[in-house]
């Protein structure tokens, strides 16, 4: 049994994953210290996306994923994309009750599920969106609402991938306090998955370079000062001779 | 059942009923819509939120080839419910297992099966024709309900009472899997399971509902209730209601029209909820343009 440091709440161990012969994620090795905001950063294809989905125990791999749980146990998700068939008649509150009540959402919403959907809007902003189907939201009330969904219960670790791709100015900014507010409140530990790292320097605490294997890893004033997505990846990797 | 029959009769022969229910035949009918349409509807908006109409039709046809196999292993030609079960569990297991471990597109390997089945179920029913007169296959094949009898209606109300007490366990994780997988599974539901158990759930309800809707149209009323909901519903509640609203009048309709002009039932289910899917579909229509015209007027540049 691998034992784990108490200041780590998440440890990767010599990550592995392939699809198809090929390597997407090797030979990753990271820690994820409790209580902070710790971004993973890199260029498209890099296996950023891949790594959170072995996290998540979403894919096989190999290596070891330890969880060092002291709280709720309990993660939060956003995912990158969330496509929803335009014609779904299913609305926010029936979206945010799934995971919460026994009760088929189909057969209404427990008084306590109403309760609970309310104070979630409200957290993210968008109290009196509850009977709005979710195929007209805008992609920025859509990412609020997948927010929302991933706070209840409290997570003890909150997994973001790319939560402002495709988010104006205004929402980013949103996101980017809110997820400081979180981190602040020290009972939720954040791994973000990013690709704008004007916005990684503004609210991570460590970040990790990954292009495949781990490039770099450390606080992000160290990793990150003045550069740029390219700068941090070798001009001899495989990434840009794939270009 | 007789003297319930005979009770309903003489309720029709007083002009409480309608005079149709006079004949047990139709009784029968009217308790199957009532069976079929919370148990087809209810699934249906699962159906086409999960993407699985091209399932069930290819569900539909591999029932055709159950019940092939059943008449040739002797099964009596009113109930071949050990081929369909038997074959059909088979086909339903084989795609599911199928399209979670191949890399290609799921309708492109449900495709292949619907083929297959399909194939199969032409071959062995020729040689089921040397054994019966085809005419007795064709009530498997397009629903009839003279074909029904009261052990069809006990399974049916007895599968109708199974699906619903699973269904109600695992909605809400079905539904989530539908909208997303990981986030489905992240809150305790295992994917895998949750796609067999559904698929197993809609080849119960299919085969009990051939009898009277058909193995080549059974697909319409597992898909068509939700494509017309769709066209009006708000909410899931909602969706699920018209779903079974749908369904039920679809049955009914099509009861009415198979008894009036003497038509399979299956054939006048299906003009029925078409009839119904393109009624809501012109109301959807209807509504958009008014809130198109109440809606506050744009600049244009």
């Amino acid at each position: 049994m691998t034992q784990v440091s108490e200041d780590w709440l998440l440890e990767i161990q010599r990550l592995a994953i392939h699809r198809n012969r090929e390597a997407l994620v090797d030979d990753a090795s990271l820690c994820v210290g409790r209580g902070t905001l710790h971004v993973i950063v890199g260029p498209n294809g890099a296996g950023k996306s891949t790594l959170i989905a072995a996290v998540l125990g979403l894919i096989p791999f190999d290596g070891r994923i330890v969880l060092n749980w002291k709280d709720s146990g309990a993660i939060g998700y956003v995912p990158q994309t969330f496509p929803v068939d335009p014609t779904l008649p299913v609305t926010v509150e029936d979206f945010l009750a799934l995971s919460r009540q026994r009760r088929p959402v189909c057969l209404g919403l427990s008084a306590q599920s109403h309760r609970t959907v309310s104070r979630l809007l409200a957290l993210v902003g968008l109290s009196g969106l509850e009977r709005r189907p979710l195929a007209v939201l805008s992609g920025g009330e859509l990412r609020r609402v997948l927010l929302a969904h991933a706070m209840d219960p409290e997570p003890e670790l909150l997994i973001l991938d790319e939560p402002t791709s495709g988010l104006d100015e205004a929402a980013a900014q949103w996101l980017e306090e809110t997820l400081t507010t979180i981190k602040r409140g020290g009972r939720t530990t954040i791994l973000m998955v990013s690709h704008d790292l004007d916005q990684v320097r503004r609210i991570a605490d460590r970040v990790t370079v990954l292009d495949r294997r781990i490039v770099a890893e450390g606080p992000v004033a160290d990793i990150l000062a003045g550069a740029t997505i390219r700068d941090l990846i070798p001009a001899g990797s495989a990434r840009w001779r794939r270009a | 059942m007789t003297g319930f029959y005979t009770w309903i009769a003489e309720l029709a022969q007083r002009g409480v009923l309608p005079s149709d229910f006079q004949y047990p035949f139709l009784i029968r009918g009217f308790f199957c819509v009532l069976v079929l349409a919370p148990m087809l509807g209810g699934l249906s908006h699962l159906v086409v939120t999960r993407r699985m109409a091209f399932f069930s039709a290819a569900l539909g046809q591999a029932a055709l080839t159950g019940v092939a196999i059943g008449l040739l292993i002797g099964e009596p030609l009113n109930a071949p419910y050990g081929g369909m079960f038997g074959f059909c569990l088979l086909a339903t297991l084989a795609m599911v297992f199928v399209k979670r471990h191949a890399t290609l597109p799921p309708d492109t390997l449900i495709g292949v099966f619907h083929a297959l089945t399909l194939g199969l179920g032409l071959c062995l029913l020729v040689a089921v024709t040397r054994q019966f007169n085809v005419h007795q296959v064709e009530s498997v094949l397009f629903g009839s309900l003279l074909t029904v009898t009261d052990g069809d209606l006990a399974l049916l109300v007895g599968v109708g009472i199974l699906v619903f007490a699973l269904l109600v366990f695992q909605y809400n994780r079905l539904l989530m899997d539908s909208l997303n997988p990981p986030l489905a599974s992240i809150a305790g539901g295992n994917s895998a399971f949750l796609e067999y158990f559904f698929a197993i759930l809609l080849t119960v309800s299919i085969i009990v509902s051939l009898k009277i809707i058909g193995a080549l149209l059974v697909e319409a009323l597992i898909v068509v209730p939700a494509a017309a909901a769709r066209n009006v519903a708000r909410g899931t509640r909602n969706y699920l209601a018209w779903s079974v609203v749908v369904a039920f009048l679809a049955g009914v309709g099509g009861l009415v029209i198979s008894t009036k002009l003497l038509v399979p039932t299956g054939g006048a289910v299906v003009l029925a909820v078409s009839g119904i899917f393109f009624v809501t579909m012109a109301i959807s229509r209807v509504a958009a343009g008014f809130s198109r015209l109440n809606a506050p007027e744009r600049g244009s540049h």
